[in-house]
């Protein structure tokens, strides 16, 4: 309650004089809608003025997202929607620039003042933040009861050491994109193991219905990764052992799984040797312009391959979980972002308000139809309206239940760039064996 | 204020007699002094200071550790590398474009119809952003649509597609033409300044005396030519020992870390992973190796000059 009390008075005026500014565009934008608003303009300045320094003011930061509107008007939308809390929205650079991002997070977070308040991450930064201390623990905010509303593979992302340190808010994953045209041809069944789908890529190739049977993204890069973890839980294998110290690539499980995505290129050549530069946007135009059968890629291709502009096989494209290897579970590398609270805040009360609203079934149902994102409630996916206005969103629930975090540690950064390059080695020598004992004792030394 | 006004109304011409003049030198270099040590010195000193700490933003440690950093990069393979790789990228790009520039310079330097024309034009890749020739050239050489490819192949060179940038015994080679179609223009204008400074007295005197042209290049023209040469060949390899552009649009590094160069394994140490006390020990060897090549090439000019005197 000090808290409360206290923010005002530190930092009202200026605060104040943006939200009433911001507040009055809003209005002004929205004045055919409301009815009262011209009378709330006029008559009511003076009270708004004494309420807003009564409410707890904090901030949000996220990368910027777009679609039918900004996070700014979803931030806005909250700030009209009560009057207890008033939330200023810090914009950083787009998820493309996700690594400005997170150094400009990371600078935020390491000062420990208290700012932003809320923020976005990536699912890949959730660890360091638990474990630099940056981030709240919200299980006493978000018992178990209320945890099982959202998918099983996001949770376990946001859950660092045992804690739940972030707030699930919104996911993509890898899937797999078939051609239906050319499946109807061979066979007509979307395959569920690796092995079926490199007989039917192989078999449509030879019989000369598409150039590439498979495509994936083998660039030393991010992406590798994401195939990696993939193809790795789908034979039951893992990174890292589920305490996070040690490297588990170098088994079995994980070494044959690197050899089928190196026997695509070499032994069954199902996939071009150009997919060892390739990330997503070189897969996807061979894929888009009707040259490969199968692919694997994220969400975003789905609105580009019906795009009659820029697409050769508009409703011919299907999307599927990933194959996986016999006895193993089908699996997709969950990306988006989650969000999370900053220990250090001093308007706790209020910051849990605000991820609670962004959360919520209705935010969540909000973003998926004005930006295309999609929910982390199961539940929302049997909903009518996303179901008529986003329908390919509305299938990927299947492909989204098998959605695998990347390895949890905070020392994730070097992680990947050790992966990056070991996977990459290994794919371009062949030597799986010895380039996975080698990334395992590398990655053993970064975690251990 | 008016006594103080006096005061220093008479003051001023006093003080200009009083001080000597080195010591108004020094006060008017002040400026210039503070400017250039806050942007330059202040960086250098600060990295050189970081590379002996761990500092690292996650772990949010800040202790300074002596020598460690630079014991952990002696024995990082990713940093040898890397190491090499600048160095390749650094000596093959450099002695192409001077000899390629050289080449240049020398037609430019004859006197042909629309000369003026062909010299600014080509300029033109020198002045593009490096961001454009790098989407330029990642076209250039797809593997499956890039125009080389279809050339090589139609003009039976080749057999089939080579994935120039999948596969790590083309990718860096690759990136040297990109850096040498784009650099030579730079290289080329240097060398043409420093033609253009060789009497013309000292050929026609060669050409009376029955000099071909081959002896004239070989025994005028190359020798007085030799410390633009030099300097040119300095700045050409001291700007590509820090290549970052093309590589970390084309490859990022990849693949099988092929084409990891100093600057792009500073930054993924430095920005991805936060470790700033670990990433200023690798810019500081970047420093020093680059301290070192200019040092090489320094040394062997002054001799050429003494030699010459």
């Amino acid at each position: 309650m000090t808290d409360i009390k206290k923010g005002p008075v530190s930092g009202s005026k200026p605060a104040a004089h943006v939200t009433i500014a911001d507040r009055r565009q809003f209005l002004i934008g929205s004045a055919g809608l409301l009815g009262a608003a011209t009378l709330g303009l006029g008559t009511g300045l003076g009270v708004r003025r004494a309420r807003a320094q009564s409410r707890a003011e904090i901030s949000f930061a996220s990368a910027a997202f777009f679609g039918k509107e900004t996070f700014g008007d979803l931030i806005k939308a909250f700030n009209e929607s009560q009057d207890r809390v008033l939330v200023k929205n810090i914009e950083l650079p787009p998820p493309s620039s996700s690594t400005e991002v997170y150094q400009g997070l990371v600078q935020q977070l390491a000062r420990r003042t208290g700012t932003p308040d809320v923020f976005s991450q990536d699912v890949i930064w959730i660890a360091g933040f638990a474990a630099a201390g940056w981030a709240l623990p919200l299980d006493e905010y978000f018992p178990a009861d209320k945890r099982s509303a959202y998918f099983t593979g996001t949770l376990n992302a946001c859950t660092y050491d045992g804690k739940l340190t972030a707030l699930p808010w919104f996911m993509d994953s890898g899937m797999f994109y078939y051609r239906k045209d050319v499946l109807e041809k061979h066979g007509g069944k979307v395959p569920e193991n690796w092995a079926d789908m490199a007989t039917i890529a192989a078999a449509a190739q030879k019989a000369g219905d598409v150039d590439f049977g498979y495509l994936w993204q083998g660039k030393q890069a991010e992406v590798l990764v994401c195939d990696a973890v993939e193809i790795i839980t789908s034979n039951n294998g893992a990174i890292l052992a589920p305490d996070g110290k040690s490297s588990l690539i170098n088994q079995k499980a994980a070494v044959d799984a690197i050899q089928f995505l190196h026997d695509t290129i070499n032994g069954t050549k199902i996939s071009p040797q150009d997919v060892l530069s390739w990330d997503e946007e070189p897969s996807r135009q061979p894929f888009t312009s009707g040259k490969a059968m199968f692919m694997r890629n994220w969400s975003y291709v789905y609105p580009i391959a019906q795009d009659a502009k820029a697409s050769q096989v508009v409703d011919k494209v299907g999307v599927a979980p990933l194959p996986a290897f016999p006895g193993g579970k089908r699996s997709a590398c969950l990306g988006g972002y989650q969000l999370g609270v900053n220990a250090n805040s001093k308007q706790r009360e209020a910051a849990i308000e605000l991820l609670t609203w962004l959360s919520s079934t209705e935010t969540q149902h909000r973003i998926a139809l004005n930006f295309g994102l999609a929910p982390t409630r199961p539940a929302l996916f049997q909903d009518e309206k996303i179901k008529t206005e986003q329908p390919f969103m509305a299938s990927l629930e299947k492909v989204f239940t098998g959605a695998t975090a990347r390895p949890i540690t905070p020392e994730y950064a070097k992680v990947t760039l050790a992966l990056q390059s070991g996977i990459s080695k290994a794919l371009v020598s062949g030597n799986v064996q010895a380039e996975m004992d080698a990334l395992a004792a590398q990655i053993n030394q970064i975690v251990g | 204020m008016t006594a103080a006004a006096t005061v220093s109304g008479i003051g001023r011409p006093r003080l200009g007699k009083a001080l000597p003049g080195a010591v108004w030198a020094l006060l008017l270099l002040t400026p210039a002094f503070v400017s250039l040590a806050s942007v330059s010195f202040y960086p250098i000193v600060n990295g050189l200071y970081l590379s002996l700490t761990n500092t690292s933003l996650i772990t949010q440690e800040n202790e300074f550790s002596g020598f460690s950093n630079y014991v952990q990069l002696w024995g990082d393979a990713q940093f040898w590398n890397a190491w090499w790789h600048t160095m390749w990228f650094t000596t093959a790009s450099t002695i192409l474009e001077t000899a390629i520039g050289l080449g240049m310079a020398l037609i430019l330097c004859e006197a042909f119809k629309g000369r003026g024309l062909v010299r600014a034009a080509m300029l033109v890749p020198w002045a593009m952003p490096t961001v454009v020739t790098s989407k330029m050239f990642s076209w250039l050489f797809d593997g499956q649509n890039g125009i080389i490819n279809y050339i090589l192949l139609h003009a039976g060179l080749i057999d089939q597609n080579v994935n120039w940038y999948g596969s790590p015994d083309t990718a860096m080679t690759t990136i040297i033409i990109a850096d040498v179609w784009k650099t030579t223009p730079f290289m080329a204008l240097l060398l043409l300044t420093g033609l253009q400074t060789v009497p013309n007295s000292l050929i026609e005197a060669a050409r009376m005396d029955g000099a071909k042209g081959w002896i004239t290049f070989w025994y005028i023209r190359l020798p007085l030519l030799m410390p633009t040469l030099l300097i040119a060949g300095l700045f050409r390899a001291l700007d590509a020992f820090r290549v970052f552009d093309l590589v970390y649009v084309l490859t990022g590094g990849g693949p099988a870390d092929s084409t990891e160069t100093l600057s792009t394994l500073s930054y993924k140490v430095l920005f991805s992973t936060l470790q700033f006390g670990y990433g200023s020990a690798v810019s500081t060897a970047m420093f020093v190796t680059e301290g070192i090549i200019a040092l090489v090439f320094c040394l062997y000019l002054i001799r050429l000059i003494r030699r010459a005197q």
